[in-house]
């Protein structure tokens, strides 16, 4: 498996946040075009979440904007980190990723995702508490129509787009074994956890997918800019757990130290540094029996500028040194 | 009068560039992507489209009333921005459910807005307010990101045509719907001021210069047709800018100017 199959480039989200404010229509136009970076650069994928109902605006239609990737790109992969299954049209989305999946000559790598906020589900007229049972019939209704049970030509990937179960609970661990999806681990997760998950996963499935892992990551050579970006993410980590998560007892901001605790684990796991010692950390992980790494440079505070001297360090510094890691 | 290209069996995404590519290259407005066997995902392919042509306006055109209408709203929203604001939403009564046409043509409005929402009708409800999804419950939503338009362009179309003008909204009439029964409906909604400049489109199917140009000049005299989305191979794009359109943009030409366009064919005069 050569590099650049196995390492893509996470997250868009389309975010304009109180920290760096931004205006939508430059978000998307700047996605293609960061998104064409990437292809140059050779990674495998970009990959975009969805969340719906927020101040900020964050995407919730990752097939569009991925549509709109494929048009301004030509090989590389359109990943989604995750698409919400259960706060979707099963028939309906099945048929969008089949398209997508069509007019991007087979690029289509379709991470899956339960989604956790009531208000998303809410708004949507769905139960929260019935979300897994919802992934599945909806997982069953998308693998019909690609199957033609509904009169439709097949995905160009056959028998279907590349499937990842997101999440890390036995639930989804299970779901991805008995159905043959890989996995796509959260980027919050030490070496020694992916090797535990990995080890279930593998022997749960009869033909296991890979395993992947979102990791974050920032290349620099002086140790305050790694710093400040750290510090970045932890206020951004803030902002999501304090307004959408259900916490022992309380939820978000109500209890500001479980927060900060989740946080502060969140962040615990950032490789930022030198590229060698960024390459150090992702060669654990891959040693722990990932085989996919969606490195996460991107954020909305991150400038384009930025990003893009981000992707080329990856690309050039970072990704040679993970040469052979983890494949043995 | 302002046209859109509909390619009539477009395979895949090069086809449906091509429709746009001579649309732009012609002058003319944009093209209509709609469902077809090869691409059933109109939001997808119209986002994919907008995003290899610009400038073009690319209609979309989406069954509503079988899907919740939050999550068409919102895929419309985000094709809209990925476009730069290109997108004309043409809702179609889906065949299965036409009874839940107006109420989801309301709640794609009310989430288009830039402003929390709380809708309550026999069909949809939102937010639901279930029980069971007990953190942060909400009274009313507010449906993000907002398109790049001001207000989002949308178009009812077929049958969904009296709840359209009903709304004030443009409308695409189908290849066979009769332009007197048309001029009807429309005179009707001339009651209301909203209705002035709302989009009185039809389909038309492309069968030459002249007979384009007979049924434009009826539509335009009947019910006051202003678009045309003519289903055609992108071929048709140069002769309908060049042959059909100029003539049916005026009340009246200056006596001669037509004859003088007859004989001197000017577009085929290009310095090559």
């Amino acid at each position: 498996m050569s590099v650049s199959s196995r390492v893509g480039v996470s997250l868009w989200t389309m975010q304009s946040t109180a920290a760096r404010p931004g205006l939508w229509r430059a978000l998307y136009r700047r996605l293609g075009e960061d998104a064409q970076l990437a292809e140059e650069l050779g990674f495998h994928a970009v990959w975009l979440g969805e969340h719906r109902v927020w101040y900020d605006g964050w995407c919730p239609a990752p097939l569009q904007a991925l549509a709109h990737v494929a048009g301004k790109t030509s090989t590389i992969h359109l990943g989604t980190a995750m698409y919400l299954v259960p706060q979707h049209d099963a028939v309906a989305a099945a048929r969008s990723i089949a398209t997508l999946d069509h007019l991007s000559g087979g690029r289509v790598e379709l991470g899956t995702g339960l989604g956790y906020r009531d208000a998303e589900f809410d708004a949507l007229g769905l139960r929260r508490d019935r979300r897994g049972r919802l992934m599945d019939a909806g997982l069953d209704a998308m693998e019909a129509v690609w199957r033609g049970e509904h009169g439709d030509g097949p995905p160009v990937q056959r028998p279907a787009p590349r499937i990842w179960m997101g999440g890390m609970a036995a639930p989804a661990i299970a779901r991805a074994a008995d159905r043959g999806y890989g996995l796509l681990l959260p980027q919050t997760l030490s070496a020694g956890e992916y090797r535990r998950i990995a080890d279930d996963y593998c022997a749960r499935a009869v033909r296991p997918g890979a395993v992947g892992a979102l990791r974050e990551l920032w290349v620099s050579d002086d140790p305050k800019v790694g710093a400040r970006h750290i510090e970045r993410i932890g206020l951004h980590l803030t902002e999501e757990a304090g307004s959408w998560w259900a916490l022992k007892d309380s939820f978000g901001f109500a209890a500001r130290d479980q927060v900060d605790r989740q946080v502060a684990r969140g962040i615990g796991q950032v490789a930022a540094g030198p590229a060698e010692q960024v390459a150090e950390a992702l060669r654990a992980v891959l040693a722990a029996g990932v085989d996919y790494l969606a490195l996460r440079p991107v954020f909305e505070f991150v400038e384009q500028a930025e990003l893009h001297e981000q992707l080329r360090r990856i690309a050039e510094e970072v990704v040679p040194l993970l040469e052979g890691a983890g494949t043995s | 009068m302002r046209f859109l290209l509909e390619h009539p069996a477009p395979q895949g995404l090069d086809d449906l560039v091509r429709s746009a590519a001579a649309a732009h290259a012609a002058g003319l407005d944009g093209v209509l992507v709609r469902e077809w066997q090869a691409l059933p995902g109109v939001l997808v392919s119209a986002a994919a489209v907008a995003a290899r042509v610009d400038e073009v306006l690319v209609a979309a055109e989406v069954e509503i009333g079988a899907r919740h209408p939050v999550e068409i709203a919102e895929e419309a929203a985000v094709t809209d921005l990925a476009s730069g604001g290109r997108l004309v939403l043409v809702a179609r009564p889906a065949a299965a459910v036409p009874e839940r046409y107006e109420e989801s043509l309301d709640v794609i409005r009310h989430a288009l807005a830039a402003r929390p929402f709380r809708f309550e009708g026999e069909h949809w409800r939102v937010p639901m307010n279930l029980p069971q999804n007990v953190h942060q419950p909400e009274e009313r939503v507010r449906v993000t990101p907002a398109p790049a338009q001001p207000r989002l362009e949308l178009w009812g179309a077929g049958p969904g045509r009296s709840a359209a003008l009903e709304r004030a909204l443009g409308h695409l009439a189908d290849l066979d719907d009769d332009p007197d029964e048309l001029a009807r409906a429309w005179a009707g909604a001339e009651a209301s001021p909203a209705t002035i400049g709302a989009p009185r489109g039809r389909r038309e199917q492309w069968l030459g210069v002249d007979d384009l140009l007979r049924r434009l000049r009826h539509g335009r005299s009947t019910f006051g047709q202003d678009w045309a989305c003519v289903v055609a191979l992108p071929e048709a794009a140069a002769e309908i800018a060049s042959l059909v359109r100029p003539r049916v943009q005026l009340h009246r030409l200056t006596p001669g100017l037509e004859e003088f366009w007859d004989a001197e064919r000017p577009w085929e005069r290009g310095l090559r």
